[in-house]
């Protein structure tokens, strides 16, 4: 079903093909109802055998068959000896691997070759394992026999060091050679539980001999492992609100918070949120007087973003960096080159190289246009998280993002506290529902995007003052829910610009949101 | 770099504009002719071809030209004692064959023509002691069939029948380096395993332990400069990723990070004018495998003369809210 190139022909040549096809299609037909007429007699026999041998060479992948195959041997093993038990199946190996070489990508048939070794009373897998040499050596990218490899090298023991001495041999040899780093991967935790500090040039290329599997390398180091940890990011009271918000780093499972009460002015209250799945916990002490109170980890010290680098490591990733400049040199366009510069640049000092990353992002967009939606969304990713950690160094309740070409929001899980936000002329085209964490929110400044939907804002308790002039909200019944939500206590001084293309409403330039709150027609 | 990327040139005349009444041809006389010998040879996964024919042909409109009777019937007929289901008369059961089954029933509102409780029973006798999914009583073990096992219990409003916990254990356990997933744990990414995988995690509420900036960015690098997407590294493009890839980013959240103008070019380049129905690239034979793929990438990508198509499933929308099932997404 795949490969096959159309091509055009005489008519006689139709014909010719036409009889040939008549004539491969009667043999198929009249072996494949032999085979079921025997099985259905319930006959387990050497013609069973022959017959099925006949299909699967040329139809490896009628997995019918490879069942009757297995049924009959299972047959034939009750009635045999040890060593002749051992012959039926090195004999159905051979088979298997004249199948394979007609199809090397069958997963019947690797599947039966795997089957017919836990039947062999004595695997020679040093030849299984030099089957899968010869057969990568043909296709080094067919992940049917890398699995199968990896079920060899578990059973005989091949050592993983032996593993990475072949992954090298092929990785030198051939330039398609995804599989083989993929393989690497699997590899290097083995014998690397706690990875090194140089570890970076033991599981990366050089950016010059294999620039794509660097910057996977490089990505995976940075964003997957950056996984942030899992812990309470932020506790928040609020004596008026009677109300306790609670911040998680990552999604979890609702829990009911005990009641009780913190509205009493005169007394003191410590409180400690548990998440108990994990065992960790947060204390917020909320003192006589005041209104409100919080407990947060400033940025630096959580390594929010990134993972904690050694002297060793950071040198290393010093050094991979001198070497990818060197190389941009040379070859200016080079994505692969540009991408992980900017992922080390955050790995060694996010604030320090902003304005290289945002330059190096640009001509990453001309470079590779067709996925500059994912360079302005993982740019936005990176400016949130700069702002975030310069949070650190003035205000935590105020946030500002103007003019920065953001195209998505993140970390909203940061922003608990965040009193005041301003995204104005961006190119925001929603307020995602997780914007609902921003519990404290009073303020919202979003003028000057390309923002669709409300959906974020139904849940915030606290916001008073709105402002989206300049937007492309759609006017429906979905934001006339809004607008009356009994949770949004919007005061006369709030703002809509609503420029409609709904079919509810012709079109608008801006409203005061308190005529909309006298339930005027729109 | 300097080194070729393996790819396809679409021809200045390749088709530019889509032809869904040739496609509704193609797939209304597919398989009338029984003496064909594609069709003939591709008896092995009947069941699924049919599926492929059938929901093609509903999303633009034109299910009523197929024979729901004798398709029907036909099903009936390859529910085996064990529950599983085959993909043709005289065929062994199998998890992939089950699913398209059932499928194809829900389509056309006629779960209830099978033992439904029986294909509870085998789908669940098919789930190992680490979560994982046979395909058959003979123990291939594959994250497809992790996807199979919960998209059809799904369909029968049954998902709780399974080992859950473990049953996602086992996919996550397929987790790579790069974000995707394979076959088994250790295997190489690939977007159609992918597929599978998320199409589970979102089944089966997880999605949020996917990492989904990494992935979307290895799915996203999919796209070559044909416009055409394909499933893993260094390899050509083909239209069938165009489901794979495309609706694993949907799932995750991320299909505004491929050019959905360079791709509808490359899909609408793999239609053939004269036969009508969808090759895997430009130039090449058409078959209703590509028809559907084609077909249902162009419906994630907006296309307004196709119905809109449920990421997860394969289906059309209309059909899953009828069912009741609303699989997560991520946003």
């Amino acid at each position: 079903m795949h490969g096959r190139v159309k091509v055009k022909s005489t008519a006689q040549q139709e014909e010719e093909k036409r009889k040939e096809r008549e004539k491969k299609l009667k043999a198929f037909v009249s072996a494949r109802d032999a085979v079921l007429r025997k099985r259905s007699a319930g006959e387990h026999d050497e013609e069973a055998l022959q017959l099925t041998q006949q299909l699967l060479s040329s139809n490896p992948d009628f997995a019918t068959l490879w069942n009757y195959r297995r049924e009959v041997l299972l047959q034939l093993e009750t009635s045999r000896e040890k060593d002749e038990v051992q012959k039926l199946y090195e004999s159905e190996l051979h088979f298997i691997e004249a199948c394979l070489k007609v199809n090397p990508k069958s997963y019947g048939c690797w599947h039966h070759r795997s089957w017919v070794n836990t039947r062999l009373p004595q695997p020679d897998w040093t030849r299984e394992l030099g089957l899968c040499d010869r057969c990568l050596s043909l296709d080094e990218r067919n992940f049917h026999c890398w699995d199968y490899r990896r079920v060899v090298v578990k059973e005989s023991g091949v050592s993983v060091e032996q593993e990475l001495q072949f992954t090298d041999r092929l990785i030198g040899s051939n330039f398609s050679n995804y599989s083989s780093w993929h393989y690497r991967s699997t590899l290097l935790p083995q014998l690397h539980p706690q990875p090194a500090p140089d570890s970076a040039s033991n599981t990366s290329p050089s950016p010059t001999a294999s620039p794509q599997i660097h910057s996977h390398r490089v990505c995976e180091e940075q964003l997957l492992k950056a996984e942030r940890e899992e812990m309470i990011s932020c506790v928040y009271v609020s004596r008026e609100r009677e109300r306790v918000s609670v911040a998680f780093s990552k999604p979890v499972h609702l829990c009911d918070l005990p009641p009780g009460s913190v509205s009493d002015i005169s007394n003191e209250h410590n409180l400690t949120v548990h998440w108990t799945e994990k065992y960790t916990h947060r204390d917020c002490a909320l003192y006589t007087g005041c209104a409100e109170s919080w407990c947060r980890d400033s940025a630096t010290d959580q390594e929010l973003f990134r993972s904690e680098l050694s002297v060793e490591k950071s040198s290393v990733l010093q050094a991979e960096l001198q070497s990818c400049n060197q190389l941009l040199e040379l070859e200016p366009q080079n994505k692969w080159c540009l991408l992980t510069i900017i992922l080390l640049m955050r790995a060694l000092d996010p604030l320090g190289h902003e304005k290289e990353t945002l330059a190096h992002f640009q001509t990453l967009k001309e470079v590779d246009p067709m996925r500059s939606s994912y360079y302005s969304d993982l740019c936005s990713k990176f400016l949130i998280e700069n702002t975030i950690l310069k949070m650190e160094y003035a205000e935590v309740r105020v946030f500002s993002l103007s003019n920065k070409n953001l195209t998505t929001l993140c970390h909203l899980d940061q922003l608990l506290l965040v009193t005041h936000i301003n995204l104005s002329s961006n190119q925001l085209l929603r307020l995602p529902p997780q914007f609902a964490m921003l519990q404290c929110l009073e303020v919202l400044e979003a003028d000057d995007n390309a923002i669709e939907s409300l959906e974020g804002l139904y849940h915030l308790p606290k916001l008073e003052e709105v402002s989206l002039r300049n937007n492309r909200i759609l006017f429906s019944k979905q934001s006339k829910c809004f607008i009356r939500n009994p949770f949004s206590a919007f005061r006369a001084s709030a703002w809509f610009d609503l420029v409609s293309r709904s079919q509810y409403s012709s079109l608008i330039n801006s409203y005061r949101l308190c005529r909309i709150m006298e339930g005027q027609q729109i | 770099m300097g080194t070729q990327v393996k790819d396809v040139i679409i021809k200045p005349d390749a088709p530019n504009t889509l032809l869904l009444d040739k496609h509704a041809d193609y797939i209304a006389a597919y398989g009338s002719k029984k003496d064909d010998y594609e069709y003939t040879l591709s008896e092995y996964l009947r069941m699924s071809g049919i599926y492929w024919g059938l929901t093609v042909m509903d999303l633009m409109g034109q299910l009523s030209r197929m024979n729901r009777e004798e398709i029907i019937e036909f099903i009936k007929s390859c529910q085996h004692d064990c529950g599983g289901i085959s993909a043709s008369i005289g065929h062994d059961p199998h998890l992939l064959y089950t699913l398209s089954a059932v499928q194809i029933l829900s389509l056309y509102d006629s779960i209830n023509v099978i033992d439904v409780e029986k294909v509870v029973d085998y789908v669940k006798g098919l789930q190992q002691e680490d979560g994982s999914f046979a395909g058959d009583k003979w123990g291939e073990i594959d994250t497809r069939f992790s996807f199979c096992a919960v998209a059809t219990l799904a369909l029968l409003g049954k998902l709780d029948e399974i080992n859950m916990d473990k049953a996602v254990e086992f996919v996550l356990s397929c987790m790579n380096f790069d974000g995707g997933f394979g076959c088994r744990p250790d295997s190489e990414s690939h977007a159609g395993q992918i597929y599978c995988c998320t199409g589970f995690l979102s089944i089966t509420g997880q999605l949020h332990k996917v990492n989904a900036d990494l992935l979307g960015w290895w799915l996203c690098e999919r796209q070559l400069p044909s416009g055409g997407l394909n499933g893993r590294p260094e390899k050509l493009p083909d239209v069938c990723y165009s489901w794979w890839v495309l609706a694993s980013l949907k799932i995750i959240g991320r299909i505004h990070w491929i050019d959905k103008a360079k791709l509808r070019s490359f899909i609408l380049a793999c239609q053939d004018e004269e036969t009508g129905g969808f090759a895997d690239r430009p130039g090449d034979m058409v078959d209703p495998f590509h028809t559907l793929f084609g077909v249902a990438g162009l419906s994630l990508l907006g296309d307004e003369q196709i119905k809109p198509v449920n990421p997860v499933f394969c289906m059309p929308e209309d059909v899953l809210q009828r069912v009741g099932l609303q699989p997560d997404l991520l946003s």
